[in-house]
């Protein structure tokens, strides 16, 4: 019984380590290169997520699968050679069925193979442990990697085109309304201010609960 | 042949996985890439459209087209006329790249079937710095190479952007953008002109 309960704490704290003790972007700072490329609308930022998602699952199957015959030696380059696979094949399904997202996200979605998230939990978890726990740390790191993209990409695209998601949220100026875009907040300056805020934000929230 | 075992017990895992996901993406290429290609055709189509207003249909009529492209350098690309109603010549439409400020640009570019004007141009693809050179996107830049007669273009820093001529009002904030996109125009259409002369199907061959 005690057994059963560490078990499902150690699965729970897994987790939900990805989502907030060890978020990649706001606690690790890993994966920066999409995180200011890709957050300058939510659709993007969503869609990025989702890829990263897919490998990072994937690629953690694999990884625990292999874990006991892989050589130290040889080990990243196995991982390199996973997480490549899946990202390409994330790549040929978003240009087969999302063609204009893939477009919008260019070279990025095949950068997810040098994407330190990905070969950081294939080195720290998935090699390490096994299928279930290695499944479950790819979703909490996954899921909280795209939420802070969403987060991040949320309040650019507000602040650069008063919408999210497309959705008009704040009335434009010359359409009678009293919003002006901040044009800034599109480009990487508008990444780079959101970020630095964000940080700080979550810092603060971090050290106010230790 | 201690040495060959060696070389097997330390690789088979890499050779192995090398092969099943070498094969995992063969097959998903296979499965994947006709729809793809159906995807860049018609994004083509639909932009060649956009500029050739009349057009019902097209045809590649040069397959291939050898573009020189400076430095040694040889673009490829193929030539297509747009057919209009009652199996008129509509005008002509082919894709045309060069480098930008942070990539290359791809464009359509499409004139008229004399190939004496161009109709315009619609981006095909692009990563130019957004609100700067991503407005070589916008009809405010894009709308003064309609109707310019199809000889050099020059970029000029102020003017007139309205005039139809053949000085092209560079974005402000943009202007290498600006230059890369006359500099893929005047590397095209003289070589276009050319070979459409050449096969009879533009001047007095026709």
């Amino acid at each position: 019984m005690a057994n059963e309960t560490s078990n499902s704490s150690v699965i729970g704290q897994t987790f939900i380590a990805g989502l907030w003790r060890e978020n990649p972007v706001f606690r690790l700072l890993l994966g920066m290169c999409p995180t200011l490329a890709v957050t300058a609308a939510v659709k993007p930022a969503l869609t990025m997520g989702l890829c990263v998602i897919f490998v990072l699952f994937c690629s953690n199957i694999v990884v625990s699968l292999m874990r006991n015959l892989l050589k130290p030696h040889l080990r990243i380059l196995m991982f390199t050679l996973t997480i490549s696979t899946f990202v390409t094949i994330a790549d040929l399904f978003l240009k087969a069925f999302q063609p204009r997202m893939s477009e919008t996200l260019g070279p990025y979605v095949p950068l997810i193979i040098v994407n330190c998230i990905i070969i950081c939990r294939a080195e720290a978890c998935a090699s390490k442990n096994g299928l279930f726990i290695s499944i479950v740390d790819a979703i909490g790191m996954g899921i909280g990697f795209t939420a802070t993209l969403c987060v991040l990409a949320g309040i650019r695209e507000l602040l650069s085109t008063g919408a999210i998601f497309e959705i008009q949220i704040l009335p434009l100026g010359e359409t009678g309304g009293w919003f002006v875009p901040w044009a800034a907040m599109s480009m990487p300056v508008g990444a780079f201010i959101t970020l630095g805020l964000l940080l700080g934000l979550v810092n603060i929230i971090s050290r106010r609960k230790t | 042949m201690f040495r060959i075992k060696h070389f097997i017990e330390q690789s088979w895992l890499l050779v192995v996985s090398a092969f099943v996901f070498g094969l995992l993406i063969a097959v998903t290429n296979a499965a994947l890439s006709g729809r793809i290609t159906a995807n860049d055709e018609d994004k083509l189509y639909n932009l060649m459209r956009g500029l050739i207003v009349d057009a019902k249909d097209f045809e590649t009529v040069i397959k291939e087209a050898q573009i020189p492209g400076g430095k040694g350098k040889v673009n490829q690309t193929d030539i297509y006329r747009a057919i209009g109603s009652g199996e008129r010549n509509a005008g002509f439409a082919f894709a045309a790249v060069g480098a930008g400020f942070a990539d290359k640009i791809k464009l359509v570019i499409a004139v008229d079937g004399e190939c004496e004007k161009f109709f315009g141009f619609k981006v095909l693809s692009s990563n130019e710095t957004p609100g700067f050179g991503s407005r070589i996107k916008e009809d405010e830049f894009g709308g003064q190479f309609r109707g310019v007669p199809t000889g050099a273009l020059e970029v000029i820093k102020t003017g007139d952007a309205e005039k139809i001529d053949s000085q092209i009002v560079a974005i402000s904030g943009a202007t290498v953008s600006s230059e890369a996109v006359v500099k893929i125009f005047n590397t095209y259409i003289g070589e276009i002109k050319r070979q459409l002369q050449e096969k009879g199907l533009i001047g007095n061959g026709k």
